[in-house]
């Protein structure tokens, strides 16, 4: 090896081997105990993929996923291009709104929601002043649930496309404007090309963030619909089944390791949170 | 107006809806957490402070709050300790195997938060840690890792290595050269990246709910713990405090960013 090589990775050695010790054979240990607890079988694993039941859980995880990308894809776009396009107190503001709700905790911004859809919150009191009577049930739904997570993943997709956006010229709009491109064609034939990456990148973070949130869904979805992390978390608190649940965290590592594999293979993954 | 110029203005009408869905969540904790009412009612039906002074007097939730802190400036520091040499390593060399070591570094952040926290589980039961501050320290240390990391990596990526040479020519050593000069003009990016350590353990809720137990609960394991048994009124100024500090915290950095393009 270079002696680059070797001071590069004594640098890194320290670090490399908190991970090792620290994390990857804690992960080992989700992977022992799903085959050894309480016999050592495959039986958990079988048991995952021949009950339909487990199936819907998966099912369910992924449309929930993709529905929530797709919202925070349609939400997130317009905020990133106003705030890369413009240089103004407008783009401060929406900044410093992106920057509270990314560095407010999931469970803070789940807490609004539950007072928001509540029986007794603003969307009941307006159902109420309207003479509408009584409002639907939005809490411990799947709607609540979405929403929830669509408004926690959000500033993720943002910034996202925000990194990318940021990074395209203003004079190629221009350019193609005074070429005779019209506003909108301009946009769809320049500028929604160069922000592919940043669209790209923001839907593969929220998707696979999506995959395993344990906060929101729990807090606010329903054991109607669940989804893996809901699943997981009745499997322990409810039946101690630590050996399934360690199955099903084993198989949401799966899911979750081969979309980024594919990211990777074809984007390179240092790129993800550039 | 023509249907043109207002056209142009659809982009600006969106983004602010979106700004407003962002933010007016947070902004109905607000009235929320002064509210008399015991569960969750909006409006509230009238106005007092009782719930905050029944934060500043509960033993649980200050503990909660003590366990924060002092979990997170742990685990900040020992995340700083790992990542600023790794991050000098990755970027200042070029070697074999730099991709694997980027692929490490990142692991903690591309596996869910559940798996790692059974994992964190039946890892540290066995060590007796479940329950500490030690074992909490830990897992958000390793857990910190890839945002320090990213973020002090940016920093060096943009350090001007001429500053470095000038300061050996000048006859200063490569030790002298480094609490000299390098230190220094990286602080900020080093600052930055402890910040977000700190703020990353300090929000942690899943393993946190796994792995802290009574003895070493934090602010997010306790509210949710709080929200799904008893809805205590007090997660609302708990809320509020919380987000009024990352409100503060965003507000003074849009400062200092923004003063260097007011002075050019």
């Amino acid at each position: 090896m270079s002696r680059d090589g070797l001071t590069a990775w004594l640098l890194g050695a320290p670090a490399v081997a908190c991970i090792i010790v620290l994390f990857i054979v804690p992960i080992g240990y989700v992977l022992l105990l799903s085959v050894t607890d309480p016999t050592v079988s495959l039986d958990h694993y079988r048991r995952f993929f021949t009950v339909p039941l487990y199936a819907n859980v998966m099912v369910n995880t992924f449309r929930t996923s993709l529905i929530v990308t797709v919202a925070c894809l349609a939400l997130g776009y317009p905020l990133a291009y106003v705030m890369a396009r413009r240089n103004d107190v407008v783009a401060v503001v929406f900044v410093a709104a992106v920057g509270l709700s990314f560095w407010t905790g999931f469970v803070v911004r789940t807490y609004a929601w539950l007072v928001i859809l509540g029986n007794k919150g603003p969307v009941a009191a307006t159902y109420a002043l309207a003479g509408w009577g009584a409002p639907p049930q939005l809490l411990f739904t799947s709607f609540s649930s979405t929403l929830g997570m669509t408004h926690v993943l959000l500033p993720y997709m943002v910034l996202a496309l925000y990194g990318v956006m940021r990074k395209i010229d203003p004079s190629y709009m221009r350019a193609a404007e005074s070429l005779g491109a019209r506003p909108f064609g301009a946009f769809r034939l320049v500028y929604l090309p160069l922000s592919l990456p940043g669209v790209v990148n923001g839907c593969v973070l929220v998707f696979t963030m999506c995959l395993g949130f344990y906060i929101t869904p729990i807090l606010l979805g329903t054991p109607k619909d669940m989804m893996i992390s809901q699943l997981i978390s009745q499997q322990i608190e409810d039946l101690l089944a630590w050996g399934f649940a360690s199955a099903i965290a084993v198989v949401l590592l799966a899911c979750t390791l081969i979309l980024l594999g594919l990211y990777n293979r074809f984007a390179g993954l240092d790129r993800l949170w550039g | 107006m023509g249907i043109g110029a207002m056209a142009r203005h659809i982009p600006l009408v969106l983004a602010s809806l979106v700004a407003i869905f962002l933010v007016a969540p947070m902004a109905v904790i607000v009235p929320m957490s002064f509210s008399k009412a015991i569960s969750f009612e909006f409006p509230p039906p009238g106005y007092w402070t009782g719930y905050y002074e029944q934060y500043f007097s509960s033993h649980s939730w200050l503990e909660a709050t003590a366990n924060s802190f002092i979990i997170a400036f742990g685990a900040m520091a020992l995340t700083l300790l790992v990542a600023l040499p790794a991050a000098f390593g990755f970027v200042r060399y070029r070697f074999y195997g730099k991709s694997a070591l980027n692929l490490v570094m990142m692991l903690p952040i591309i596996v869910p938060a559940v798996v790692s926290a059974l994992g964190y589980y039946s890892f540290l039961s066995p060590l007796r840690l479940v329950g500490t501050h030690a074992g909490m320290i830990v897992a958000h240390s390793v857990l910190s890792i890839p945002v320090a990391f990213l973020v002090i990596a940016a920093a060096l990526k943009g350090f001007d290595l001429n500053l470095e040479r000038a300061a050996m020519s000048a006859g200063a050593g490569p030790l002298r050269t480094f609490l000299w000069v390098t230190l220094p003009v990286l602080r900020p990016g080093i600052l930055v990246g402890a910040l977000f350590a700190f703020l990353h353990s300090f929000n942690e809720a899943v393993v946190a709910i796994f792995i802290a137990g009574r003895d070493a609960s934090t602010l997010p394991k306790r509210m949710f713990e709080s929200i799904r048994l008893e809805s205590d009124p007090v997660i609302a100024v708990v809320s509020t405090l919380l987000t009024g500090a990352v409100l503060i915290g965003v507000l003074i950095s849009l400062f200092f960013r923004q003063r260097p393009s007011h002075a050019a």
